[in-house]
């Protein structure tokens, strides 16, 4: 059991074979800092509309695995199929052309720039000759955030204001109103209090609403497991488990992330 | 949700007011203004010479301070206006003197500004060195490239069969006021509408205050970078051909000093030394502020020495000032 989807990676010539459900499918992923391995033969997939959690310690590999999707840096090895075309990410900005959204912790807004602005910052909509169409930004932003159920007075607002909850709100909302296909949020829980995770976790529930694929790193696996519907760990830039949630508790999931690659014998 | 819909009214136009930081800088500039005309004998200050004086010389150091805020805006420092100044001061001189007409003398130094400060750009963000460092060099590299060149004489740039070129950068307009003030407060609009109202100055805004960000958001944060630096290699050459036209002559210490003056500048308008923060209308007002303490200072017939020691004494005021209200602005913006 434990592992219905760990066996589908690397059929052969397979990218013609329809998505099926499938948004995301990352084939045996290298990645190699100097002569330090960090990621080692990964497969990753992400269905449409799915929330996975991708959990594991610090230094498992999930960072890097997840800026590879995100065009951060490339692969040493391995293939990426989107909507079941194979894909070159190169950039950031060629990920974000295929809807592919990244949030990070601590690199998603600039604090000191209102909330309009940060939500369409680098892709402000413009009236003639790039000047801003500043009311569409307002009201659009204020919509935006008032749809995942954040109600905030004023979208002049400077982000640094706000607490840390409503800032993930403000990074969210960006992606809703862009349309995105698959978000990734990096330790979005990590700096919150109780009360703020719960309401990012709202968040998070309202991207599912809108159809998006969430993938949610995190090392909080209590967060992890109010949400996500699968869970993939890493443990030593190798994956070892892809789990249902239905298939899983915490305790066995935590096991997992202790014991590392050795865990697949503890299963058997 | 429930409020008073006066008192929440009140609540706003009191943290709108706050929020202009801008306002706080025209105040300081304001007092500074008043103080200087009712202490200066005879009230001299505000004669129509003096504000001549004030205006035209000013806005030559003035329109540099707008071009180094917008770079500071973005995250980097230039340390080396004064010299890209002096060197295309040299330039234009030498061009006009070699029998180069006019109009494209001074088309061709600003195109070798502007290259300069891509330059500067180009190596900041390619090597990643900080921009102190790169112009902190390029400010040496071109003084030395200068004085050489010229050999450190003065030297004089007679354009006066050229009297359509010399009024667009020199003497009045109307009889009034004077072109160069036309020039700084046209220079400030063509700034601060790009900054705040075009996407390219959110962009700039966005780079300095979190460059990962705007990264992540597909913001090309070097090319954002170099073209501020070209920016201000472009207005130094601009002040370059108003200095040299006006003056009449080229000196090898034109500029001297002005890269700390113009940095002062920016932050005396409000501009964060780490970026990301900053209005144009401050730096407006707060280059006006440095421009009014060496002019009033000279007026009351101070010893120059100590222009250096006020404004010493107005820099660190006017950030703690700022930092005081940016506080509060804090606390105003949460609810």
């Amino acid at each position: 059991m434990g592992k219905p989807n760990s066996k589908t990676g690397r059929p052969g010539p397979s990218s013609t074979k329809g998505n099926d459900g499938l948004l995301v499918r990352m084939e045996d992923i290298d990645k190699w800092f100097g002569k330090v391995c960090a990621l080692r033969g990964v497969d990753l997939e992400v269905k449409e509309g799915e929330i996975l959690g991708l959990v594991g310690d610090n230094g498992a590999g999930k960072s890097t695995l997840i800026k590879i999707l995100s065009g951060f840096h490339p692969a040493d090895k391995g293939e990426i199929y989107f909507e079941g075309k194979r894909v070159h990410i190169r950039s950031p900005k060629d990920a974000k052309k295929l809807g592919i959204e990244t949030v990070y912790q601590e690199q998603a807004l600039a604090p000191h720039v209102s909330i309009a602005r940060n939500i369409f910052m680098g892709r402000e909509p413009s009236r003639f000759l790039g000047f801003m169409n500043r009311k569409m930004m307002d009201r659009e932003s204020l919509n935006t955030l008032l749809n995942i159920g954040l109600s905030l007075p004023d979208s002049e607002a400077v982000v640094e204001t706000l607490s840390g909850g409503q800032r993930q709100g403000v990074a969210i909302a960006r992606v809703i109103y862009f349309k995105a296909k698959l978000v990734i949020l990096d330790e979005p829980t990590i700096a919150l209090s109780v009360k703020e995770s719960r309401q990012v976790m709202e968040f998070i529930t309202q991207l599912k609403a809108e159809g998006i694929s969430v993938v949610f790193i995190t090392h909080n696996l209590y967060h992890a497991f109010q949400i996500a519907e699968r869970f993939v760990i890493l443990a030593h830039g190798e994956k070892v488990a892809d789990v249902g949630r239905d298939e899983t508790s915490i305790d066995h999931l935590s096991q997992f992330i202790i014991s590392g690659r050795d865990s697949n014998d503890l299963k058997k | 949700m429930k409020e008073n819909p006066q008192k929440k009214m009140k609540k706003s136009l009191m943290a709108s007011l706050i929020r202009m930081r801008s306002l706080n800088v025209f105040f300081i500039f304001l007092i500074l203004f008043l103080v200087f005309w009712f202490l200066s004998p005879g009230h001299r200050f505000a004669s129509r010479e003096n504000l001549d004086v004030f205006l035209a010389f000013g806005a030559e150091f003035n329109i540099i301070a707008l071009a180094v805020g917008m770079l500071m805006i973005s995250g980097e420092f230039d340390l080396s206006v004064g010299s890209i100044l002096v060197f295309c001061s040299f330039t234009f001189l030498k061009l006009f003197d070699s029998g180069v007409h006019i109009v494209l003398a001074a088309i061709l130094t600003l195109g070798i500004g502007t290259l300069i400060g891509l330059g500067h750009g180009y190596i900041t963000v390619k090597t990643g060195i900080p921009s102190f460092i790169t112009t902190l060099g390029a400010m040496m590299f071109w003084r030395g490239v200068t004085l050489f060149w010229s050999q450190g004489f003065q030297k004089p740039f007679e354009s006066a069969e050229f009297p359509a070129f010399n009024s667009a950068f020199t003497g009045t307009v109307a009889g009034i006021v004077p072109v160069q003030l036309l020039w700084f407060i046209g220079i400030t609009l063509v700034i601060a509408f790009i900054m705040h109202y075009h996407k390219y100055g959110n962009r700039i805004f966005a780079t300095g205050d979190n460059k990962l960000a705007a990264k992540a958001m597909g913001i090309n944060t070097d090319r954002v970078k170099m073209a501020c630096f070209a920016v201000v290699g472009l207005i130094c050459s601009l002040s370059a051909i108003l200095q040299i036209v006006r003056v009449g002559t080229f000196s090898s210490r034109a500029g001297d000093g002005w890269e700390l003056k113009a940095i002062a500048a920016s932050v005396v308008g409000g501009t964060a030394l780490t970026g990301g923060i900053g209005s144009i209308v401050g730096i407006f007002w707060g280059a006006l502020i440095i421009s009014v303490i060496e002019n009033g200072l000279v007026v009351m017939r101070i010893p120059y020495a100590w222009t250096f020691t006020v404004f010493g004494v107005v820099i660190v005021s006017s950030v703690i000032i700022s930092n005081i209200i940016e506080q509060r602005r804090i606390e105003f913006g949460t609810r």
